[in-house]
């Protein structure tokens, strides 16, 4: 039975959702608004529908990446977490600087693991922050090129302006469609992403075989969240936007939110990272970018195409001021949030975990590479923080940033029991019939560490096995690491 | 079947109404030239005939470019396209008005003219005919190929240069003639310049075709 203060926590997520569609459903239809070249409610209608499905359909890329940076492990660390990043796009938004819920939400889950003692991926954290700078830049570049080639294409087909005014309509619905996709699939991960650990639906079961998952069911309602936001709010900003936009011709006005729409969508879609791993290619971060640095680079993007000169630089470094203040906003109310919702209001933040360095972790870190000689004063060592494992294990060998992330994942302890009733509760479609038929053979087995039931699963079946290879591997590894996650919190719970 | 008909009925009708509009202009300058022509035979009655059915015309041209108008601001064009095509049919409507005026002057005041200015007349005529249908086609072009404009509105300017140089001459004889009496020569300057400024207001609104073909190829 769903707890109903889940719904009460789950507030502050859907206030996140709410303002993101308010505020950057006007990234993606609102030149085509503001220029009354498409009614509000059909952009509405659209922007509400596909924002929806990008949230269900390909929300998980971009959050998965969040969840490395910090996996909030308690509600009331989530709620507060998605609080403190609502308030300061609120605030920063009444100061009259553009912020976009991505940096703002980076702020809070770093200001959740400073609270909580909890360790930061170093690497993931380098990861998101490359991309407010790769996502502006990589969005002026698709737009300089798209720009280039639309106006040579314009020119070669010479078509008449009333047509050519009614097709500029129709490709402008399209590229907010796609637009809109894009920003669902993107941005859910800022919505309810740091939901996801937490899991607080229990997965839907319809019949044998199909389940909705308790994270698509947290995009599903975020979705919504943001397509409320687009229905209630957004008219306003897509005027204004559209206004502010005018200077640019209708085809650059497409060319912005097609730009905008790619480069979401490039830093969303698995499938894209797929096929850029099977082209041995080297694939790009599936990390929450931000729509609003998206459209300015776009913009930008244009105007340097066309000479820099209509460029208003200072409302550009206002902006980027903008992304720097609101992470540092956000990480501080949150971590005053926390205290006082732990403190005050005697609400759980985090949860309590235990990272043991068994001598069975011990060697588990020895197998994966980590340096271990001069661990074996730790062993048998509880810690109660992630980031107090990572800190003691570093005081005696040299740890790389992946490494700190191992050592947090194998030290975790979390007692695990394959009962006969938990295997008949699982998806048959998320498991092959060899995955299945190798987790029936672990039928009654107990563990202490859920890596031990990968391990123990690897053993009887190839295909448990991660490969830890090269690109090609990445996908296969993150599929079988997906399904163990899938297991882990199917087998760690105490009823059905 | 127009492509993606199903999308941009209202863009076609539109279009539509711009090329009825264009064939009325096209009526109007050759019953502006056969009347014209008509009264340079020493025919005063097809002169009134051609006058009328002018008016005619002019009346339904009218009713159409209103019609135009109307869709521009209903049919939620793009303002920036809108505001464009709005000034640029204001522009339009002025030259049928200009065949107007021009025989209204020669139906009032009936000028006698001289018998050598009989064919350098009819062939500013022709010029101006060929002027007015270049513009036709280059107005046509701004909604059908806009790539073709240029090639049109250049003829435009080669017919009104060609008209401007028999004027010119006109002109010149009128007021090297010393059997005219000055109010003559003010007179059949007049007349002149009303022909003359048909093809200067072509080449005016030619411009404007090409000002907008350039801001939308741009």
């Amino acid at each position: 039975m769903l707890d109903p203060t889940v719904l009460i926590f789950l507030s502050s997520g859907v206030f996140l959702g709410w303002s993101l569609g308010a505020n950057d459903a006007a990234n993606v239809f609102g030149t085509a608004v503001g220029s009354r070249m498409v009614r509000f409610t059909t952009a509405a209608i659209i922007c509400g529908i596909f924002v929806v499905l990008g949230a269900y359909v390909s929300g998980t890329g971009a959050a998965q990446t969040l969840g490395k940076l910090g996996a909030v492990n308690a509600i009331g660390g989530s709620f507060m977490a998605a609080l403190a990043a609502g308030l300061a796009v609120y605030w920063m938004t009444k100061l009259g600087l553009p912020v976009s819920t991505t940096q703002a939400i980076i702020g809070s889950i770093i200001g959740w693991n400073l609270f909580s003692d909890s360790y930061t991926d170093i690497s993931s954290l380098f990861k998101i922050l490359s991309t407010w700078i790769i996502c502006p830049l990589l969005s002026a570049l698709i737009a300089a090129f798209l720009f280039f080639l639309a106006k040579k294409f314009v020119k070669k087909m010479g078509i008449g302006l009333i047509r050519f005014d009614g097709y500029t309509r129709l490709a402008l619905i399209l590229a907010g469609a796609f637009g809109a996709y894009s920003l669902g699939a993107n941005n859910i991960a800022n919505v309810m992403g740091v939901f996801v650990p937490v899991a607080p639906f229990p997965d839907i079961q319809f019949g044998h075989g199909f389940s909705i998952t308790s994270a698509q069911q947290l995009f599903l309602v975020g979705g919504l969240a943001i397509a409320v936001g687009v229905f209630t709010y957004s008219k306003k900003v897509m005027m204004t936007v559209g206004s502010e936009l005018m200077t640019l011709t209708p085809l650059a006005a497409w060319v912005a939110v097609m730009s905008h729409s790619i480069v979401l969508f490039i830093f969303a879609s698995e499938r894209l990272e797929q096929l850029l791993a099977n082209m041995s290619l080297p694939t790009i971060p599936l990390v929450p970018v931000s729509s609003s640095q998206a459209v300015v680079g776009a913009v930008v993007g244009i105007g340097m195409l066309q000479g820099g000169r209509e460029i208003h630089w200072p409302r550009i470094y206002g902006i980027a001021k903008g992304w720097v203040i609101t992470p540092l906003i956000s990480c501080l109310l949150c971590f005053v949030g926390l205290y006082f919702l732990q403190n005050v209001f005697q609400q759980t933040v985090q949860r309590d975990s235990n990272y043991e360095l068994s001598p069975s972790v011990i060697e588990k870190f020895q197998k994966e590479g980590i340096e271990t000689s001069g661990l074996h004063e730790l062993t048998g060592k509880v810690f109660r923080s992630s980031a107090e494992v990572v800190r003691a294990v570093k005081d005696k060998v040299n740890l790389s940033s992946k490494q700190g992330l191992q050592v947090v994942e194998y030290s975790l302890q979390i007692n695990l029991i394959v009962s006969e009733e938990k295997i008949a509760y699982l998806d048959k479609k998320v498991l092959s019939s060899k995955q299945m038929a190798a987790l029936s053979k672990l039928e009654g087995q107990k563990y202490n560490f859920p890596w031990q039931l990968g391990d123990a699963l690897s053993e009887i079946s190839p295909e448990w096995i991660v490969s830890g290879g090269g690109l090609k591997d990445k996908l296969h590894d993150r599929d079988i690491k997906q399904k163990l996650a899938y297991l882990y919190r199917i087998f760690q719970r105490r009823e059905i | 079947m127009k492509p993606l008909s199903l999308f941009f009925k209202k863009q076609y009708a539109i279009e539509e109404k711009i090329q009825r509009l264009l064939r009325y202009l096209e009526d109007m300058v050759q019953l502006y030239q056969g009347a014209f022509e008509s009264y340079l035979d020493g025919s005063f009655e097809d002169l009134n005939q051609g006058n009328e059915e002018l008016s005619k015309i002019e009346k339904e041209l009218d009713d159409l470019g209103r019609q135009i108008q109307m869709s521009l601001l209903h049919e939620s064009l793009m303002p920036d396209s809108r505001d464009d095509l709005l000034w640029f049919l204001t522009k339009l409507d002025k030259v049928p008005s200009s065949f107007k005026h021009s025989l209204a002057d020669i139906t009032l005041e009936k000028p006698e003219i001289p018998e050598d200015f009989q064919l350098p007349l009819k062939n500013m005529l022709l010029h101006t005919h060929d002027a007015v249908k270049a513009l036709a086609n280059a107005t046509d072009a701004l909604f059908s190929d806009l790539r073709a404009v240029r090639q049109h509105v250049e003829e435009v300017g080669r017919q009104e240069s060609l008209v401007d140089k028999i004027e010119y001459k006109l002109l010149q004889s009128i007021f090297e003639n010393e059997k005219f009496e000055l109010a003559r020569k003010y007179q059949l300057k007049g007349i002149l310049k009303q022909l003359g400024a048909v093809t200067n207001l072509a080449e005016d609104v030619a411009d404007a075709v090409l000002i907008l073909a350039t801001k939308h190829f741009t």
